[in-house]
């Protein structure tokens, strides 16, 4: 039945990839192959959603623990993993070609650069190094594009963050990708607080006082309930950028992701 | 620090009125000039009163003032207050010194209720947490209290059982987090017990039930008072002993509860501000019921204080806070307290004894056969499978080493079990609350928290580093106190408090790390490799060969410390070597399977429910049970929601805490 289901892209020479988490699912189907597995299926198209994985791509188990007999019995091509989730690459090996993607590496790059690189490291993996050229030109044109369009609204100030309670956000900064891509948009982070390693931090939603009336952007997905009780917090009611009418939730994009993340950040913020 | 030198120059003079202001005082003192000194830079002087009677939002820093830094304090001093109040009843119904809505489940009932609601029904978290919290918090809490009622509510019960409940509840809270990751951000943050605030909503919500919880406290000042006096005489004295307990219980419940709800889990306030107010002198339940509230705010409020200005990226959370500078205090309080002897139920005489060889023979193959179903059968993306001796050759190296490690590490922990049950003479003791697991996580969480990356050999030495610091802990305090059971296993419950602070700090810092390290809390064999299980294999081997030998000790230790020098027995030497041995199995397990799982309660129990009464019997019965339980446990773990895994540790611990609370039921 599963066989059935394949699309007729795949049966083109297609090399067969199972992703480990969702960054280097990303980049597989951003170079214009369905991964025959994703770990937390569900996850991904509730929190990265774009670019779309097919509807036949399996489900291989959480990111913490990605099913290793699943993984032998589909007997990928090859399997991508992403630095920093704490998997051991051992047992991925034994069954198929392991590539990592380093991104937040700790190495020094910036995001947005170690995306450009690391796409082309894992195009070359796969032969597919047009596709990633592709990626690179049209992720740099749609800035590029949208920095012209961001012009013409004066390009104030903006904060990034994700809401997961009513007293807390993650605020994203320096070494984030996040901060690359409004670097690039000329437009300026209204939060220049310090970040992690992850190029984020987590703080009370008081500190927002410190971005002014900036505009704030909110990623989905924001559970109901925190909505409902962010808008009846009185603090969050007179913060500055609230009562200046300059909150704007946008749809989900992965934080830790790669050029797709990065573009269709940028294309949201421009449709905001 | 003020406070540790306090109650010691408190038992020594035994003086009282003066040192009760002091003890509050200090803190509030410090606590107040932090305040002061803070508010100072964030507003001048003038806009004090008028930022609260006419605030003007558009200066940031008077919303700042009114909505962020006076809900804050209020809730510091309310959230204190009421967990004050709430260990002070617990502490005096139970005639518990160690009672506190922590260690008797209340707030693990409350953590997991929220979970739950979070995770699966979040409309009913829409308009506040309270009522879900109350539910959780009351049912945990009615189960501990089930479990102990069979003996009058030994404190020993109930604070076993409440640990037993809370591991149960928090094993199934952290899996339920751990498969749905991303969407449990809001319950790491709200674990970690954060007092910050977005508005003055939740202080003004949290007013009413306090004062509400306090005028209940004080009209049952009296009755408790005379419950006190004479607990069979009460009823003659037309009370009604149970009307008021429960009365009693349900307020400090609530208040718990709804302390839980507004901040998440503050640990170690509600223990320590009773335990202390009694310390400085307050002898009455009427004082205490006083000052343990007092204090309890004013050591939140300095703790909150302090860690807005520890230099780190995030705030530490307060509740994390507490639990880390609470725990040592606990250890530091244990040799003051005076806990009640109970009596070792002698549960031996109970059940009748059976010739081992044969049962034992049987077992081995029982043994045998499971081994094979957990090798060989198995679910892939068409359904279920037996493998064929071809798929084996390729699944074995994937199944054969959890299987082998799951197998070692109930081996390990049924031996550790059946020796600190034997040696401590209470068969409700086991290695998970010796702390020496607790003590294992503690030092991988740290390696965590202070290093960006981390290799399984870091990983494992760090376990081992922390399961001997807290070895060395327990052990010089063993050695003074004659290794009194209870004091071994309260200091094993600060330890694995610190360790799940350790845990929040991690899990609330959204460090992408999460997965695994969730994993490995909640007892997955996931990354076992095949040197793991031979080397898992090797030492469990050796232990087999070892702990037979102190079979001899094991019948004697059980009989009382009179009986064993009657015999030419140094209890102390011998306890001592014991300890070593339980403290090396259960490390080597906790690397394993993580500091959950019930294994070594459960494993020696029903041994000596299936009959096998003396210590080598035992010990081999428990061995095959505990080895046969972890293989299932995980075996199943792979299969209920494949492709998804569920952490064998976590499903033995699911099973093995209502397995438990039967146990203790049944056992009067």
């Amino acid at each position: 039945m599963l066989v059935a289901q394949i699309p007729v892209a795949r049966a083109a020479n297609m090399p067969r990839v199972a992703c480990l988490e969702w960054a280097s699912a990303e980049l597989v189907v951003s170079l214009g192959i369905q991964p025959v597995a994703v770990a937390d299926l569900k996850g991904y198209r509730d929190w990265v959603v774009a670019p779309r994985l097919s509807d036949d791509c399996l489900d291989l188990g959480s990111r913490g623990e990605p099913n290793l007999e699943v993984l032998l019995k589909l007997n990928p091509d090859m399997i991508v993993s992403a630095h920093g989730y704490g998997l051991e690459g051992g047992p991925f090996a034994k069954i198929a070609p392991l590539h990592t993607v380093a991104l937040y590496d700790g190495t020094g790059g910036t995001p947005y650069g170690q995306a450009e690189s690391e796409t082309l490291r894992l195009a070359e993996r796969l032969g597919r190094e047009t596709q990633a050229h592709e990626v690179i030109e049209s992720t740099a044109a749609t800035i590029s594009r949208t920095k012209k369009m961001l012009a013409d609204q004066g390009g104030s100030p903006l904060a990034v963050v994700s809401m997961f309670d009513d007293r807390h956000v993650r605020v994203y900064g320096r070494s984030s990708l996040f901060q690359d891509v409004l670097d690039r948009l000329g437009l300026i982070n209204a939060w220049t607080g310090e970040t992690g390693s992850w190029g984020f931090s987590t703080m009370g939603i008081e500190e927002l006082v410190a971005i002014g009336n900036a505009r704030l952007i909110s990623l989905d997905p924001i559970p109901p309930h925190v909505k409902i009780r962010i808008e009846q917090s009185t603090l969050w009611k007179s913060l500055p950028c609230v009562r200046a009418g300059n909150v704007t939730t946008i749809p989900p994009v992965w934080p830790f992701g790669g050029l797709a993340a990065a573009a269709r950040f940028a294309t949201l913020l421009a449709q905001t | 620090m003020t406070v540790m030198q306090l109650t010691k120059t408190t038992t020594r003079r035994n003086t009282g009125i003066w040192l009760l202001p002091l003890l509050v005082g200090i803190p509030a003192f410090i606590a107040a000039s932090l305040t002061i000194s803070d508010l100072l830079r964030l507003l001048p002087t003038e806009f004090w009163w008028r930022a609260i009677s006419n605030a003007d939002f558009t200066d940031p820093r008077q919303l700042l003032y009114r909505h962020a830094f006076l809900p804050r304090l209020a809730i510091s001093l309310l959230v204190g207050a009421a967990l004050g109040l709430a260990g002070t009843l617990f502490q005096q119904i139970l005639r518990n010194p160690l009672a506190e809505p922590t260690t008797i489940g209340t707030n693990a009932g409350a953590s997991v209720a929220l979970t739950l609601a979070t995770l699966y029904a979040p409309w009913m978290l829409e308009h506040g947490r309270e009522w879900v919290a109350i539910a959780g918090g009351t049912i945990s809490t009615l189960i501990v209290f089930a479990l102990a009622s069979g003996r009058g509510f030994s404190p020993i019960r109930i604070i076993i059982g409440g640990l037993i409940v809370s591991l149960t509840f928090s094993s199934a809270s952290a899996f339920l987090m751990a498969a749905n990751r991303e969407y449990s951000q809001e319950l790491y943050i709200w674990q970690s017990g954060s007092l910050i605030q977005n508005g003055d909503a939740t202080a003004f919500a949290l007013t009413p039930w306090l004062l509400a919880g306090a005028a209940a406290a004080f009209l049952l000042v009296r009755p408790l008072q005379i419950l006190d006096l004479a607990d069979e005489g009460a009823s003659s004295l037309g009370n009604n002993p149970t009307l008021t307990r429960m009365t009693g219980l349900v307020v400090a419940v609530i208040l718990s509860a709804i302390a839980t709800a507004a901040v998440g889990v503050i640990s170690f306030v509600a223990l320590a501000a009773p335990v202390l107010t009694r310390l400085a002198g307050a002898r009455t339940l009427h004082q205490r019921m006083i000052w343990a509230p007092l204090l309890g705010a004013s050591l939140l409020w300095l703790t909150d204080r302090v860690v807005q200005i520890l230099p780190f990226l995030s705030e530490i959370p307060a509740g994390t806070a507490t639990a880390f500078l609470g725990a040592p205090l606990l250890l530091l309080l244990l040799p003051k307290l005076r806990i009640a002897p109970h009596k070792n139920g002698d549960a031996s005489s109970v059940f009748r004894r059976r010739n081992a060889l044969p049962w034992l023979l049987a077992g081995l193959l029982v043994l045998g056969f499971f081994l094979c179903l957990t090798l060989a059968a198995g679910r892939d993306i068409n359904g279920w499978y037996w493998a064929t001796s071809d798929e084996l050759g390729y699944l074995l190296p994937l199944r054969a080493p959890r299987v082998v490690v799951a197998l070692s590490a109930g081996i390990m922990l049924a031996f550790a079990g059946v020796l600190i049950q034997r040696m401590t003479g209470n068969p409700m003791a086991a290695p998970e609350v010796l702390g020496i697991s607790g003590g294992a996580a503690l030092g991988v969480l740290l390696l965590f928290i202070s290093m960006a990356s981390f290799s399984r050999p870091a990983m494992f030495l760090a376990g081992l580093a922390g399961a001997l610091v807290s070895l060395l802990l327990i052990a010089p305090m063993g050695y003074r106190k004659a290794l009194a059971p209870e004091r071994l296993l309260l200091s094993g419950v600060a330890v694995a408090t610190m360790a799940s602070a350790a845990s929040a700090i991690v899990l609330a810092s959204g460090d992408p790390r999460l997965g695994i390290l969730l994993a490995w809390l909640s007892g997955s064999t996931y990354t076992a490799t095949t040197d793991d299980a031979i080397i898992a294999g090797i030492i469990t081997v050796i232990l087999v060969g070892i702990a037979p030998l102190t079979a001899r000790w094991l019948e004697i230790l059980p009989l009382g410390i009179a009986a064993a020098r009657g015999v030419g027995l140094g209890a102390n030497r011998v306890r001592i070597i014991l300890l070593v041995l339980i403290a090396t199995s259960t490390a080597a397990s906790t690397l394993i399977i993580g500091p959950l799982s019930f294994v070594g309660l459960m494993a020696p129990h029903m041994a000596r429910v299936l009959g096998f009464q003396r210590a080598l019997p035992q010990l081999a019965a428990a061995g095959l049970l505990g080895g046969i339980m972890l293989m299932l446990a995980d075996w199943a773990g792979r299969m209920l929601i494949f492709p998804w895994q569920i952490p064998a540790g976590l499903l033995a611990a699911l099973v093995g805490g209502p397995y438990f609370v039967v146990l203790m039921r049944t056992r009067r």
